[in-house]
């Protein structure tokens, strides 16, 4: 006698009926929500009045075009992360530890990370004290539009790079080792093999951690620019994922914040799409 | 080295640049840290003073001002409450989900395996306004279990997906055998799923934990109530207010480190493992 159909189902339905509930329904909701003007109490139909009024706000410009700096942030980060995964790859005693000291910044809060790098870069923080004992000025790095990205840039970087130099060294790790003995006993030295096994070998992975870096670029910057620069000066650092919550909390038009969280979401859509067409296409060759 | 398969072809005299290298890149990660450590164990004037240095007079003044002045403590509880909460919700119904899609037949199993999939790739951000729009029209605004009700449904898509691949790996005799001997549904789930795949289920309550006690938006937007504030926007508040007060600021970033800290130093094995898993997703 099998087990009835029934008793998984309903076991899975807990589970289901939440997410549904809580996260597919309010994506279907904020849909609905950008086709009308309302505070959360009443919905006015509004058509596609607040999508003509994002794509014609210099403000929605300025912060997109932000998003697009903060992609500096991504080779650097995978840079970092690729140098950590080689050096770890050799397998070196203690390389463990190093993997769970690289690690490290991740199992941080956003609002740690990002509050050091603020204290690190404030008027009396740790870069200034630093710049006092050459007799160097200290100076207002948030006053500054290209010091606060930079700041932030740096945040990423540092909190990021483990994490991706985990997901690489795992990509090292499944090259077959035969390869490298081969091309030991054929004379090639250590930097040649890195340059015509190792890399080529881990293409794939490197172009998945490309755009999984992209994607966080575009969602998830918002703990970083709430903590250290709260989106300032002016719009110099907001974010799309910031503008939403500014949009969300600080206008009596719910609907325009949520017309900005659905171009986002396609957005991001068409990024994984793409991601998934390319990676299809590398399995076939 | 013997667990991996690592190329170390390199002679001893090539391992020290190597060496130095990890090293290097190691205290870029550690100095910062020790950094916050110190600075938060003295004064202010004398953190103004040498910032560089170690203390001349360690003291525990401001983590004392944070806790009596400004609720650092409630906050620390409050934190740990909401998060181990939510881990012990997920879990349940991450286990029976998890059991259920991958040992016994369920109505249109591949449906529910893609539902659970697909709803992990939206974006955060696109969840904040409907999601508070929701909660307000249920009337749970400002209360934990709006918070908690989010951190389960964010938090269930991976969680499923994680013990399903991890309850896979029963072998089907042991299962076949307990429904031989009688064993029913929870039976079998308490007393041989639970147990075969504890080291899963203790990976996926760190990796649930972690990210609860870190999440900073919706404890931000959701919780208004000072008495009731989480540990995350306290910090963040802090932060904002005593921009002059360094050794201050650093004993909350050393306070909301530390947990996430102690159980990377403790269960450092889970949550690599579980990464490799979230990975092949």
């Amino acid at each position: 006698m099998k087990p009835s159909k029934w008793i998984g189902t309903l076991a899975v339905l807990p589970a289901f009926s939440i997410v549904v509930g809580f996260m597919a329904f309010p994506v279907a909701f904020a849909l609905y929500i950008s086709f009308t003007k309302t505070n959360g109490l009443r919905y006015e139909w509004r058509g596609l009045d607040n999508y003509i009024a994002i794509f014609t706000d210099p403000i929605v410009h300025q912060v997109f075009l932000n998003n697009f700096k903060f992609l500096i942030s991504v080779p650097l980060v995978i840079m970092l992360g690729l140098i950590s995964a080689i050096l770890l790859f050799e397998g070196i005693r203690g390389w463990k530890l190093f993997r769970v000291i690289f690690f490290l910044p991740n199992v941080l809060s956003v609002a740690v990370i990002g509050l050091m790098f603020k204290n690190f870069f404030g008027f009396d923080g740790a870069v200034n004290q630093l710049r006092g004992v050459f007799g160097q000025e200290p100076i207002q790095f948030f006053i500054d539009a290209d010091y606060s990205i930079a700041i932030i840039v740096l945040a990423l970087v540092w909190s990021g790079f483990g994490f991706q130099s985990l997901l690489l060294l795992a990509g090292l790790t499944s090259i077959n080792p035969a390869v490298f003995e081969a091309a030991a006993i054929d004379g090639a030295g250590w930097w040649r093999r890195l340059w015509s096994i190792t890399l080529p070998n881990i293409r794939k992975v490197l172009g998945f951690v490309f755009i999984i870096n992209i994607l966080f670029t575009f969602s998830g910057l918002f703990g970083f620019i709430f903590v250290i620069t709260a989106g300032g000066p002016g719009y110099e650092t907001t974010t799309i994922d910031y503008l939403v919550y500014l949009r969300a909390f600080s206008s009596n038009n719910l609907g325009s914040g949520a017309a900005l969280a659905v171009v986002l979401f396609l957005f991001i859509g068409l990024l994984t799409l793409f991601q998934n067409k390319v990676f299809k296409l590398q399995k076939e060759d | 080295m013997s667990d991996t398969t690592i190329s170390a072809q390199l002679n001893t005299r090539g391992r020290l640049p190597i060496f130095i290298g990890m090293c290097v890149v190691a205290a870029t990660i550690i100095y910062p840290l020790f950094f916050i450590l110190t600075t938060s164990l003295r004064s202010n004037a004398e953190y103004k003073a040498d910032p560089f240095g170690l203390p001349n007079v360690w003291t525990l003044d401001n983590y004392i001002t944070l806790w009596n002045q400004y609720g650092i403590g409630r906050a620390f509880t409050n934190s740990l409450l909401v998060a181990l909460t939510s881990v012990a919700i997920i879990l349940v119904f991450a286990t029976l989900a998890g059991y259920s899609l991958a040992k016994l037949p369920v109505f249109g199993s591949k449906y529910f395996t893609a539902g659970f999939v697909s709803v992990m790739l939206i974006p955060g951000p696109v969840l904040i306004i409907p999601i508070y729009l929701v909660l307000a029209r249920l009337g749970i605004v400002g209360e934990y279990s709006g918070l908690i009700l989010v951190y389960v449904a964010t938090g269930l898509p991976f969680a499923t997906f994680f013990l399903t691949l991890t309850f896979r790996a029963i072998p089907d005799e042991i299962l076949e055998a307990a429904r031989v001997d009688g064993a029913g549904f929870f039976r079998t789930l308490w007393s041989i799923v639970g147990p075969m795949g504890s080291s899963g289920i203790a990976t996926l309550a760190v990796l649930q934990f972690l990210g609860a006690w870190n999440e900073l938006i919706f404890a931000l937007i959701l919780i208004q109530d000072e008495k009731l504030k989480l540990l995350t926007p306290v910090l963040a508040s802090i932060g904002k207010r005593f921009v002059t007060d360094q050794p201050l600021t650093s004993a909350g970033l050393f306070i909301t480190a530390l947990v996430p800290l102690l159980m990377l130093a403790f269960a450092s094995k889970y949550i690599m493992r579980g990464l490799q898993v979230g990975l092949s997703r």
